[in-house]
């Protein structure tokens, strides 16, 4: 997920000799120090003033809602309205239309053709990956949910590369567009999904409609910026040469910038899939079906086979991220030089595989293969008796998990009990009930220590802003809960990075296990946490930690792997160890991308605020939960911009802290 | 590069022309495919698993007995479902816990977007539960009064030292916990515990244990026929405190009743006069029948239309009685 930032992570490896660190942890140490004295002086006695609030914003927010409910049921609604209708009809015909072909083409047809095609663009694993895909959509039985699924997902990605591109490649052309739409895209990744299901319902109505426009409101930001990043990377002096040769406008374009990032917009393709693929379940809320839906029921009748629904997801989105990755490493055009005989071979294949690939249609046809995986009563049987026993196997490990006796539940509850009482508590007692212009203070003056006079600003500004909405208790109980998972994140994350930097075995196993953290639904796999951690706020903790800390992993072991080689061998030639030389060299030399990590962490942990709402972290994520489900569009709305007025701070500050620290060095 | 394109050229077109042929065939073929006798019908099955059983159960009847298309759809319930029977996406909401009288939604129903087809028969209770083990040691806790000053029995690493914790319940349901413990005066620290798994793996967790736990909850659940619980006595209702709550202002009293859970038609299917709407309109059980379904479907994980089937085929009268 992280491919965007990866890129924007430039190392510089010059070390200061003053260790850039001390003289910061210091001054914030002291601001600290006096803000835990005003706490412990004034505690609960100055909680945000009520003539500092806005009193009426929620009342305002929810007649925008009853407006809009008014102009959609009395007809009327004007060119707006229809516009969006016209939409709706045309994403509702769009999935249905992929569906019904997925269908017509038979589950034969469908496997055979989605094989062979991986294969001939992204060689003999792509194809082996697809295979192996729609060998699980068949053996969990759930073959048609999962080709629901894959319809929405083809029309949603199809719609945001069809948006995306295009937008990204006015990004990467002109400086000031990017400008103007960066604030745009970290808002849609920052706001929660559940905060706009509310006016997309009201516009797009519940159906596949609402599901895709959800999911493209998610999946676009990483298309534009990735595409915008291909075309900056082109190098200078290619776009240099192309243009004092005469080339127009439209020929720099298309015959230089868009064939010289190909790499990176296919990337950029991959990772509008992933994006698509986690809001599957959220689109599920909202009628995308599927099998979103299937989790969604699931969760409260059948946890096994949410569970399994949510493997599906899984296996699917693994799928496209290995088979998309193939096709943008084989037809990297720097990779790959084809001479007249492969051509030939590659002309062969094409054919034969259009060839096979109609001929099992025809034949699938002919005899009669239904659209739905179980066609004959005796295939029917075997996948009820696989599904079956899958989801009893599941049910054990749910039923063990749920049984409070045993030894995994000692261990589990005292660390539950742990971060509870001796970080979360504490953080959030003191955040909550500190003296409100103490707090506010002292957390400006820390951004301003840590990185600079504009975050400062902006950390004073977004505060404010919270204060005045009237949800700074809430809000500062989100942020004890966003600091404490973000630490533990963030440990984790870069213990784990060093150890994958030094061991390809580690790196090999840290892959699919990051996989399948950023698509599994958390909520699937967040219900056994609850049933081993019985204490509110912490399963929502470990599931932010479960969702942000391979980012961090990736990112630090990224960072080290970029350090030069020669730096390192000049340690070694002095006779470093091992161990110096990750200590001393490597984790100094990788500082940056070690930050990148705090702050990519962060933004994380904050997309899974709402999930915690749902799980019982309280503060702003539950306010935004209830506010969708209980028709109170206001508190949802003002929790989201709380949340948003959070992550622009948060990020900020660190980002900042990243450009002082370069600074210091220079 | 132009050159490498070119070669590959010929078996691209092949292919894209196989692809552009089965899709056209395909779309040739995609319409005319549904037909049924009494037609389609969509019935939305929400997050309880009481209302999943509603649904399968109807589903069940409509099949077999009048050869209906049904399909189930999953969405939210409330405004999300609302709008989508005012839109024509959804037919039937068999169970609503009141969401038609929440403000922002009445217009869903004085504009006949959704129209009330009457109630499934069952009576939703909602209130404060606790083990009944705990009525052993403690008797007093049959009343709201008999907590007070005893809230630490219910303590957790969460409240403090004399406070006792209270799980509320599911964020989409009706609660007014918060308002009620101020309002009496109790030393209980309400957490909010999530959505209905989350809340039901917190306290079943406790039970297991044997531990004391005080817990938003309701009635009909199937997990009440498993535990064993018992609802403590809040302040009665009376006049001026109902009047208050509707003025949002005192809550001092129990949950209103729901005497009757009503179910909704879209407009549409209210018109269209398929004999699925009788069934609708008839369909009427007991807080029993839908436990007995329910715990087929959640507590022994039974397929939801086997599950429905056994309740169809052991209750031939009451299935009957719907379709004359």
């Amino acid at each position: 997920m992280s491919t965007i930032t990866e890129a924007r992570a430039v190392t510089t490896p010059v070390v200061s000799h003053v260790p850039w660190w001390r003289g910061k942890i210091v001054q914030v140490a002291a601001i600290v120090a006096v803000m835990w004295l005003a706490y412990r002086g004034w505690k609960t006695e100055y909680p945000w003033p009520n003539d500092l609030v806005w009193n009426g914003l929620q009342a305002r927010f929810d007649s925008i809602q009853t407006y809009l409910i008014d102009q959609r049921l009395e007809g009327g609604g004007g060119l707006l309205f229809s516009i969006f209708d016209a939409f709706r009809v045309f994403a509702d015909n769009l999935v249905t239309w992929f569906n019904d072909l997925l269908t017509w083409l038979t589950w034969i047809g469908t496997t055979v053709t989605g094989t062979l095609l991986a294969w001939r663009f992204g060689g003999l694993r792509a194809g082996g990956w697809a295979l192996g895909a729609f060998a699980t959509f068949a053996i969990s039985g759930l073959w048609a949910e999962s080709m629901e699924t894959l319809a929405l997902m083809l029309a949603a990605v199809g719609l945001s590369v069809l948006i995306g591109v295009p937008l990204g490649i006015a990004a990467g052309r002109s400086r000031r567009f990017d400008r103007a739409i960066t604030p745009f895209l970290d808002a849609a990744q920052i706001v929660p999904a559940f905060a706009y299901l509310m006016p997309v319902v009201l516009f797009f109505s519940i159906g596949y409609a609402a599901a895709v426009v959800a999911t493209m409101i998610y999946a676009i930001p990483p298309c534009i910026r990735i595409t915008a990043l291909g075309i900056r990377r082109v190098p200078v002096n290619t776009v240099e040469a192309a243009a004092s040769m005469g080339a127009t406008n439209r020929q720099m374009l298309t015959k230089v910038q868009l064939p010289m990032s190909r790499r990176m917009l296919l990337l950029g393709l991959n990772q509008t899939i992933m994006f698509a693929l986690s809001m599957v379940v959220i689109a599920g809320l909202i009628g995308g079906g599927g099998l979103g839906a299937v989790v969604n029921s699931g969760l409260f009748s059948n946890p096994a086979l949410a569970i399994l629904a949510g493997t599906v997801i899984v296996v699917m989105a693994m799928a496209f991220d290995r088979i998309t990755e193939a096709i943008a490493d084989r037809t990297d055009p720097t990779k790959r030089h084809l001479d007249a005989a492969a051509k030939r071979r590659l002309r062969i294949e094409s054919f034969v595989v259009a060839v096979v690939i109609a001929g099992t249609i025809v034949v699938a046809k002919a005899i009669g293969v239904s659209g739905n995986f179980p066609d004959s009563a005796g295939i029917r049987q075997r996948t009820v008796t696989a599904q079956e026993w899958l989801l009893a196997q599941i049910q054990k490990v749910l039923d063990y998990v749920a049984d409070p006796t045993t030894w995994v539940f000692q261990v589990t509850e005292a660390i539950g009990n742990f971060i509870l009482t001796k970080l979360l508590l504490p953080l959030q007692a003191f955040l909550v009930e500190a003296p409100w212009f103490t707090t506010l203070g002292g957390l400006v003056v820390i951004a301003f220590v840590v990185s600079g006079l504009r975050p400062a600003i902006t950390t004073f500004f977004m505060l404010a802003l919270i204060g005045f909405m009237g949800v700074w208790a809430l809000a500062m109980d989100t942020l004890s809960q966003v600091l404490v998972a973000t630490l533990i994140a963030v440990v984790l994350g870069f213990g784990l990075g060093v150890w994958a930097s030094e061991s390809r075995t580690v790196s090999g196993i840290m892959r699919p296990i990051s996989d399948v953290l950023q698509t599994l639904p958390q909520l699937v796999y967040i219900i056994p946490f609850i049933y081993l951690m019985p204490v509110s706020i912490v399963p929502g903790i470990v599931a932010a930690v479960l969702y942000a800390f391979p980012v961090v992993v990736r990112l630090v072991e990224r960072g080290l792997k970029d350090v030069a080689p020669e730096t390192v061998e000049a340690a070694g030639a002095f006779g470093a160890t091992r161990a110096q030389i990750v200590r001393k060299v490597k984790i100094p030399l990788a500082g940056d991308a070690i930050m990148l990590g705090v702050n990519q962490g962060i933004i994380m942990v904050l997309a899974v605020v709402v999930i915690g709402g749902l799980v019982g972290s309280g503060g702003l994520g539950y306010e935004v939960a209830q506010g969708l489900v209980r028709g109170q569009f206001g508190q949802g709305v003002i929790a989201s911009i709380a949340i948003l007025a959070l992550g622009i701070a948060l990020d900020r500050v660190t980002q900042g802290a990243r450009q002082a620290r370069k600074e210091d060095i220079a | 590069m132009s050159d490498r394109q070119r070669g590959r050229g010929i078996g691209l077109v092949t292919l894209a022309a196989a692809v552009a042929a089965l899709v056209a065939v395909a779309v040739a073929s995609a319409g005319g495919s549904r037909q049924a006798a009494c037609g389609d019908v969509s019935l939305n099955e929400n997050s309880w698993v009481g209302s999943t059983a509603n649904v399968y159960v109807v589903k069940n009847v409509l099949e077999k007995k009048l050869k209906c298309k049904v399909t189930v759809t999953n969405i939210t319930e409330g405004q999300p479902a609302f709008q989508a029977m005012a839109d024509g996406k959804i037919d039937v909401v068999l169970e609503d816990w009141d969401n038609s009288l929440v403000q922002s939604n009445k217009k869903y129903v004085t504009t006949k977007s959704i129209v009330p087809v009457g109630n499934n028969g069952i009576a939703g209770i909602i209130g404060w539960y606790i083990p009944r083990y705990l009525l052993k040691q403690y008797p007093q806790f049959k009343t709201w009064k008999g907590l007070k000053g005893k809230e630490s029995v219910f303590k957790t690493a969460e409240s403090s030292p004399n406070a006792g914790t209270f799980l509320g319940g599911d964020p989409s349901y009706v609660q007014k916990d918060r308002a009620l413990i101020k309002e009496l005066g109790l030393n209980l620290k309400h957490v909010v515990s999530g959505a209905e798994p989350a809340q039901v793996a917190r306290w079943t967790t406790l039970y297991k244990q044997h531990k004391p736990v005080i817990f938003y909850w309701y009635d009909p659940q199937y997990l009440n026929a498993i535990y064993d619980l018992y609802r403590v006595q809040l302040p009665k209702r009376f006049k001026g405190c109902i009047d208050d709550e509707k003025a949002k202002g005192n809550h001092a009293c129990e949950y209103a009743g729901y005497p009757t859970l009503d179910k909704f038609v879209s407009s549409e299917f209210a018109k269209s006069g398929s004999p699925a709407l009788k069934v609708v309109r008839k369909f009427k059980w007991t807080s029993a029948d839908q436990n007995f379904v329910s715990n087929l479907i959640s507590g022994k994980h039974m397929d939801k239309d086997k599950a429905a089937a056994a309740w169809v085929a052991k209750n031939k009268a009451k299935v009957n009685s719907w379709l004359k």
